[in-house]
């Protein structure tokens, strides 16, 4: 399942080496392997409290690990720390800021711990998006705190950004922004090291996956894999009987069940022929329903080596 | 440092009412031989404990009324509020998650940090010199510069050691309460250590161990500026800055 980071620690931008991590309260991750390219958009996907904090925090060398060790830029992540926070943008999961000042206090602050940036690198980002620089922190939204938090990992157009669930808690149209700001930053040649416990969102952003659950990685996969992967649920109620023989034989589709003009169907890949088929039925009722998070891993469980 | 500056102000405006107080009261006293009998019938241990010396003289009074541990005091509280919130208040309110991902080492994090203590102890010793040295006089209060900036100069050293204590102890635990406990703690017992082997013989040896002895026990106000006792308290301060840096290198920091 980690097959590819061997070949993939020369020229890594982020390469964790059987890192082992635990608190005291529990927690943590164990013996995790890992290996980001460069200029990969590459999705961290788990649970709450899965260990995904844990690891971005590592790589900032905010907590050392108990054993293994993590190269960035293929540089030594504690010896070279500051080399390699220059080269990166971070956005907290619990975005704490200095409530008492204004946005461009704070950001003026950071562009001088950066060496002295110029203003239009922390404007142009803001400008992008629709900040007011002006209001005391305190009095900001929620999503507009996450954008100044956004902005400040974004000015200086760093090779590196570490976006620790950058969208929970958002409406839907500041997420829209966020993912905008991550495909911008893509097409731009940057490495995007993104976590979220949103199946939806790694898909829409990401190329590459990595599930991790309890601090273990359970899978790195393309998302086009784990979107093939990932069964979605299909029920369907038609108002005339239909053969449940002519919906088993569809590809894709691992269960089905028809009672009472009512169809269940669980369909892994492209839902394409299965519309189709419903398209030529006495349709009254359906839906289709992504597969939880809880599903999705679940489905590693059960077939390992599939 | 403009992070603190509300508070700095608020801390400035309070000491300097502390100082008008205190030489307001001061007239009512100066030449009054019948405070002078009182304190004469006083017992010898009772007046070195609280300095009771001189009490009618424009020095033996500040001595007592505000050097004794009133304004060391405030300014060491001060020094240890601030010191103890400035990295584990960081820690504790997370905002150092964001700080430390831009390219700043620890160290050069604790360094800044201590010479904004640095400054703000200077800025509150400043403003009580100040008020003392320009506003005594209205008051027939006189002491001149020199003995007033050599007291002052050891309550602010005093000051700035326990902030920089509380600071290094917030840097190594993440935690501004025991920071806080920690150094408030050390700062009672150094005071009382001093105080009470002026009284007590066998404590007189350890008196040296006492931070609070080289800052004020040598009575700077009448005598003058001591620069091995004050180079000691400068000395113990950069220890403590340093092991504020090593301390906090080693850590996970927020977890």
């Amino acid at each position: 399942m980690t097959g590819d980071t061997l070949d993939r620690s020369e020229g890594a931008t982020i390469f964790l080496d059987h890192v082992t991590k635990h608190y005291r309260s529990g927690g943590g991750v164990d013996d995790l392997t890992l290996s980001v390219g460069p200029g990969e958009v590459f999705g961290f996907l788990g649970p709450n409290g899965a260990g995904k904090t844990t690891v971005i925090r590592l790589i900032l060398d905010l907590i050392r690990p108990d054993s293994g060790s993590i190269r960035v830029f293929g540089r030594d992540s504690r010896r070279d720390s500051v080399e390699i926070r220059r080269r990166l943008g971070y956005v907290p999961g619990e975005l704490a800021l200095y409530d008492r000042f204004t946005a461009r206090e704070v950001l003026t602050h950071f562009a001088h711990l950066r060496g002295g940036l110029e203003w239009s690198k922390i404007a142009t980002p803001a400008e992008q998006m629709q900040l007011d620089l002006d209001r005391p922190l305190r009095t900001m939204s929620k999503g507009n705190r996450q954008k100044v938090g956004l902005v400040a990992a974004f000015m200086g157009d760093p090779e590196l950004l570490l976006l620790d669930e950058p969208t929970s808690g958002l409406d839907p149209l500041v997420q829209q922004q966020v993912h905008g700001e991550v495909r911008r930053a893509a097409a731009e040649g940057r490495t995007v090291f993104l976590s979220s416990h949103v199946l939806a969102e790694v898909g829409e952003v990401a190329d590459r996956v990595g599930l991790i659950r309890n601090g273990r990685i359970i899978a790195v996969e393309r998302v086009t894999e784990l979107q093939h992967r990932a069964l979605h649920q299909v029920d369907a109620t038609f108002s005339s009987p239909e053969d449940e023989s002519t919906f088993r034989s569809l590809p894709g589709v691992s269960t089905c069940t028809l009672t009472d003009h009512v169809l269940h169907l669980e369909v892994s890949g492209s839902l394409r022929p299965i519309v189709e088929r419903l398209a030529a039925t006495e349709l009254t009722d359906l839906s289709i329903r992504e597969p939880t998070l809880e599903e999705l891993f679940l489905s590693f469980y059960e077939q390992p080596n599939a | 440092m403009r992070e603190e500056r509300r508070s700095l102000i608020g801390w400035v405006a309070g000491l300097l009412g502390f100082c008008v107080i205190m030489l307001s009261m001061y007239p009512t006293i100066r030449g009054n031989s019948g405070f002078a009998k009182l304190l004469d019938a006083y017992p010898e241990p009772l007046k070195k404990l609280f300095n009771l010396a001189d009490y009618t003289t424009g020095a033996g009074y500040l001595r007592t009324e505000v050097f004794s541990f009133m304004a060391p005091l405030l300014i060491a509280i001060f020094a240890i509020i601030w010191g103890s919130d400035l990295i584990a208040g960081e820690e504790e309110r997370r905002t150092i998650d964001l700080l430390l991902a831009n390219p700043v080492t620890r160290r050069r994090m604790v360094i800044e940090k201590w010479l904004a203590l640095l400054t703000g102890t200077v800025l509150l010793s400043a403003s009580l010199e100040l008020t003392l040295g320009l506003l005594g006089p209205a008051f027939k209060l006189h002491v001149g510069w020199g003995p007033l900036t050599a007291v002052v100069l050891g309550s602010g050293l005093f000051a700035l050691a326990f902030g920089t204590l509380a600071l290094a102890v917030g840097a190594a635990t993440g935690s501004r309460a025991v920071a806080r406990g920690v150094a408030t703690m050390l700062a009672v017992a150094t005071y009382l250590l001093s105080t009470l082997a002026q009284i007590v013989t066998w404590l007189r040896p350890v008196q040296p161990a006492s931070l609070w002895y080289h800052a004020l026990g040598t009575d700077p106000l009448s005598s003058g500026f001591h620069a091995g006792h004050l180079s000691i308290l400068v000395l113990t301060t950069i220890v403590i800055v340093a092991l504020a840096a090593l301390g906090f290198e080693r850590r996970d920091l927020a977890t």
